[in-house]
């Protein structure tokens, strides 16, 4: 029973919507800038990956507009771009049940719920409305996907920060193999509001120059932190023979996941010995979605990395290709498109297997966007400037989340 | 061949009893452990009663330091998983990458997020929140996979480890979640559990302002009333609950004690309302339906329902009208009771403090009650163990819960022979 | 008794807001149900906690059940207690 990816929908600061941000990515375009929204001089550098022409009122409808924040405005829309791609409608379905929702969750409704709790301390108690109850937590955009679109399946949350997006869709290809037809598997995040801001800046990982250049040149010599973006992706991932069933186009397979726990959360980016412990975990991890795919190594032909942009992440990173990998990781291409848009961190790892789907499809792997010095200490074979052609049946994606996570996933090619 | 999952260990904080024995207390005897709100200052909010933990982290064995990095809410989880992991007898170093973690968490460190919010922002006075004062690892209360991170770190695991937020279902989630990774052979042995404290003052107004929880103020004892018809709204609650889950084979291989089997999971978005919900309870429904046929029970061989009974008047309400259709008939021989109206509703943890009960319940053939049941409402007429513990050998057990953005979750204990 | 007033006008501004439901004084004015206009229990509660903070009064239990716009103007305008 495999599951496949029939639908993508996906957005960020460089393109709303999958073929615009495809064509994006291709291109090795930047997309990250100064905050625009509010004076965020004071937050490091100020810069995100702002995706400043996203309307959410030609995607959510006005009564759930207000009762969510944008995170939640972004899974809606993406939701909407992934159905319509896979041409699945789930009020329709003859079984109610037939499609369920998991989402990856990380920082949840910040924004939304920053004003709340500053109404609640700035004015009191009775000022605190009552869509805070359902827009800040976690679970709120699996809830409003599934109501928007009829989606009474199995619905989850899961949360293992960057990590999470992979982690998700494993879990729906679980629920999938014991007979739910369809899941609507996604993340997003919204991380660019002045006390989510705060928050993230503490963890010491936070690029804090406004040059945009350096600001997240993940893999370079030159990294000095990461840039928080907003966005995400939704995918439907289906199983082969409902999707068969249906005349549903499958883009690429899940076929393979594995994940693991590193024993230390990294503190900062100065923790050289918790990110080393992060090479192991994440070695697992690959080793373990390798064998689930039942590949080897040298059957992935691109890597689209974690790239959290501080050296000693890096390097670990690095460190664990190498070890699962072996010798192939010298050669194999690796992408790293969110240098062009940003840690999306409930979003990223999500968007990353988004845009490895379309690489395989296309037989394309994306350039970094703004890197074209990559250290040669990490021995990995980073594409720069131009977009490369690669034909390959399989793609690897990993992703660790702060606080110890490392997980992996392998894409393949159905045809 | 499937494999099966055995629960060997079981670990809980909660309102009026740290530790199992002492929660095991206060359930069989059908005291309540809500009271007034004391956590902080709650003049001014509408619903001013809680179910606390009488909670001291230095006393349960936590560091100044766990303390000053920790939020309440993982302080507890830590705790509970330290006991459970004891109650397991069990050595992680023999099997640390073939174990794992699954932990739920609705609201996770709200309490660390709302009071370093007063301080980064003046008490509400400066919208642009400032970045100097904020503690050193803030980052990780922003998120709520810490509550994982730091239960495997503590634990020393090498294998998946994740945090499950489905809100109100996290707790049962979280141990389906687990169940399913071991069935699939991802993992050998799951600390699987769930944590909240959102005893918080933003907590408290964002449920004051859907008035989801009581207004019986003069009479904190008695104000977390499941399915009594002058039940008025939940009693905001916090704890935590751990499970140990090993591969049934392996536990018995190492001659661990096996308090009963997970018999089935299952889960189901009604795609309604995010707070509201339908008289029928078709989806509730529809996964008490799922994990029955996992379990390969009849509704005759359930032989306690242990509910989510909020006290809400809806909730109490749907879910009499969701076990009534998947139980038919046997629905009023099958007793039914919400802990809920003892130690309250902690949101994201009650699901997993809600399994270790039934894991006790099993363990002393003894089901707890439901406490202040004194008007019966005609919308809701089953046998819900009124006031009074009530002495019945339970071989399979399914427990409920269900939660704000449509989740509605089942799960069932079977006994350890009872399915050959 | 309170000497609160409630034009439509501004009921309307509440809905369209705090509901997410887009109306006008005049659609109010054929005092429609809540519910056929679109605002569900979540967005009465909004106008409901609206209405009390901006017009600095406390309504009784029950106006965020009110059925259609008479009822909250009368809950507003006769059953409303100023806050202090």
């Amino acid at each position: 029973m495999t599951s496949v990816i029939t639908g993508i929908g996906m957005l960020a600061a460089t393109g709303i919507g999958t073929e615009a941000l495809w064509e994006a990515v291709r291109e090795g375009r930047p997309g990250i800038k100064q905050i625009s929204r509010f004076d965020a001089t004071g937050y490091g550098g100020g810069l995100g990956g702002e995706i400043t022409e996203f309307d959410a009122a030609t995607w959510v409808e006005s009564r759930v507009l207000v009762q969510t924040d944008l995170w939640t405005h972004l899974a809606l829309a993406a939701t909407k771009m992934a159905l319509d791609d896979a041409r699945l409608d789930p009020a329709a379905t003859d079984d109610p049940y037939a499609v369920g929702v998991t989402t990856s969750a990380s920082s949840g409704g910040n924004i939304f719920g920053q004003r709340e709790i500053h109404s609640l301390w700035s004015q009191g108690p009775r000022h605190v409305g009552p869509y805070q109850s359902i827009a800040w937590f976690y679970a709120a955009c699996t809830g409003q996907m599934s109501i928007a679109h009829g989606a009474k399946g199995p619905c989850g949350v899961i949360a293992t920060e960057a990590a999470g997006g992979l982690d998700a869709l494993a879990h729906s290809r679980r629920v999938i193999r014991r007979g739910t037809p369809a899941m609507i598997t996604g993340g997003t995040e919204a991380p660019l509001g002045p006390y989510a801001l705060v928050c993230q800046l503490a963890g010491g990982l936070l690029s804090r120059t406004a040059q945009l250049a350096d600001a997240y040149a993940p893999f370079t010599t030159r990294a000095c932190g990461y840039v928080p973006g907003e966005g995400g992706a939704v995918l439907v991932l289906e199983d082969s023979q409902a999707a068969r069933q249906r005349d549903a186009t499958a883009i690429a397979e899940i076929s393979g996941w594995g994940a693991a726990f590193a024993g230390r959360v990294p503190a900062g980016a100065h923790d050289h010995a918790g990110w080393a412990k992060t090479t192991p975990a994440l070695a697992r991890a690959i080793r373990a979605a390798l064998a689930d795919a039942r590949i080897d190594a040298t059957d992935i032909s691109m890597v689209f990395a974690d790239g959290v942009g501080i050296p000693h992440a890096d390097a670990a990173e690095a460190a664990a290709l190498h070890a699962a990998l072996g010798a192939h990781a010298a050669s194999v291409p690796v992408a790293l498109p969110k240098a062009g848009f940003g840690r999306l961190h409930a979003g990223s790892a999500t968007i990353d297997t988004a845009l490895a789907a379309l690489a395989l499809r296309d037989g394309v792997v994306p350039p970094a966007p703004g890197i074209n010095d990559p250290d040669p200490a990490l021995g990995l074979r980073l594409v720069t400037g131009e977009a490369r052609t690669v034909q390959g049946r399989h793609a690897l994606v990993v992703s660790r989340g702060t606080g110890g996570f490392a997980s992996a996933l392998v894409l393949s090619r159905t045809t | 061949m499937t494999r099966r999952v055995a629960v060997t260990g079981i670990g809980v904080v909660a309102p009026g009893g740290i530790g199992t024995k002492a929660f095991w207390s206060l359930l069989s005897s059908g005291r309540t452990a809500t009271g007034p709100i004391t956590l902080f200052d709650p003049t001014g909010f509408r619903s001013r009663v809680a179910a606390q933990c009488d909670f001291n982290a230095q006393a349960e064995g936590l560091t100044p330091t766990e303390v000053r990095r920790l939020d309440r809410h993982i302080q507890f989880a830590l705790v509970a998983a330290r006991e459970a992991l004891r109650d397991a007898d069990l050595d992680l170093s023999t099997v640390s990458d073939r174990a794992g973690v699954t932990m739920g968490t609705a609201v996770g460190s709200t309490i660390r997020l709302e009071q370093e919010y007063v301080i980064a922002s003046d008490s509400g006075r400066h919208w642009l929140a400032d970045p100097h004062h904020a503690l050193p690892f803030l980052d990780q209360s922003l998120v709520p996979s810490t509550l994982a991170a730091e239960v495997a770190c503590a634990a020393g695991i090498g294998g998946p480890a994740m945090t499950v937020s489905t809100g109100c279902t996290s707790g049962l989630d979280s141990i389906g979640y687990a169940y399913q990774l071991i069935e699939d052979g991802v993992a050998d042995v799951m600390i699987a559990g769930a944590s909240d404290a959102p005893i918080s003052p933003i907590s408290v107004a964002c449920f004051d302002a859907i008035r989801a929880t009581t207004a019986r103020n003069d009479d904190p004892a008695h104000a977390s009333r499941p399915f009594d018809a002058g039940r008025d709204g939940f009693v905001i609650a916090e704890g935590g609950a751990v499970l140990i889950l090993e591969e049934l084979d392996t536990a018995r291989a190492r001659g661990a004690r096996i308090y009963c089997e997970i018999g089935g999971f299952a889960t189901r978005g009604n795609a309604y309302h995010m707070t509201g919900l339908t008289r029928e309870g078709l989806e509730m429904s529809a996964a008490i339906d799922d994990a029955l046929r996992q379990a390969r029970l009849n509704p005759e061989d359930v032989g306690y329902v242990n509910a989510h009974g909020s006290g809400t008047k809806q909730n109490d309400r749907h879910e009499t009208a969701a076990v009534k259709r998947s139980l038919g008939a046997h629905a009023y021989r099958t007793p039914m009771s919400s802990i809920k109206s003892m130690v309250g509703h902690s949101l994201g943890a009650i699901g997993a403090i809600e399994l270790v009960a039934c894991v006790l319940a099993m363990q002393h053939a003894l089901l707890p009650p439901t406490a202040n049941y004194e008007t019966p409402d005609p919308d809701c007429d089953l046998d819900y163990i009124p006031n009074v513990a009530r002495q019945r050998q339970a071989d399979a057990v399914l427990s409920v819960g269900s939660g704000f953005g449509g989740f509605q979750s089942a799960v069932v204990l079977d006994r350890l022979g009872r399915r050959p | 008794m309170s000497d609160t007033t409630l034009d439509l006008t501004y009921l309307a501004s509440v809905v369209t807001r705090c509901a997410g439901v887009p109306t006008s004084a005049s659609a109010l004015a054929d005092d429609p149900d809540f519910n056929d206009l679109g605002v569900d229990s979540l967005g009465l509660l909004g106008i409901v906690t609206e209405l009390e903070n901006q017009l600095q009064v406390t309504l009784p239990e029950g106006a965020e059940k009110a059925e259609r716009p008479s009822q909250l103007i009368d809950f507003v305008i006769n059953r409303s207690v100023r806050r202090s």
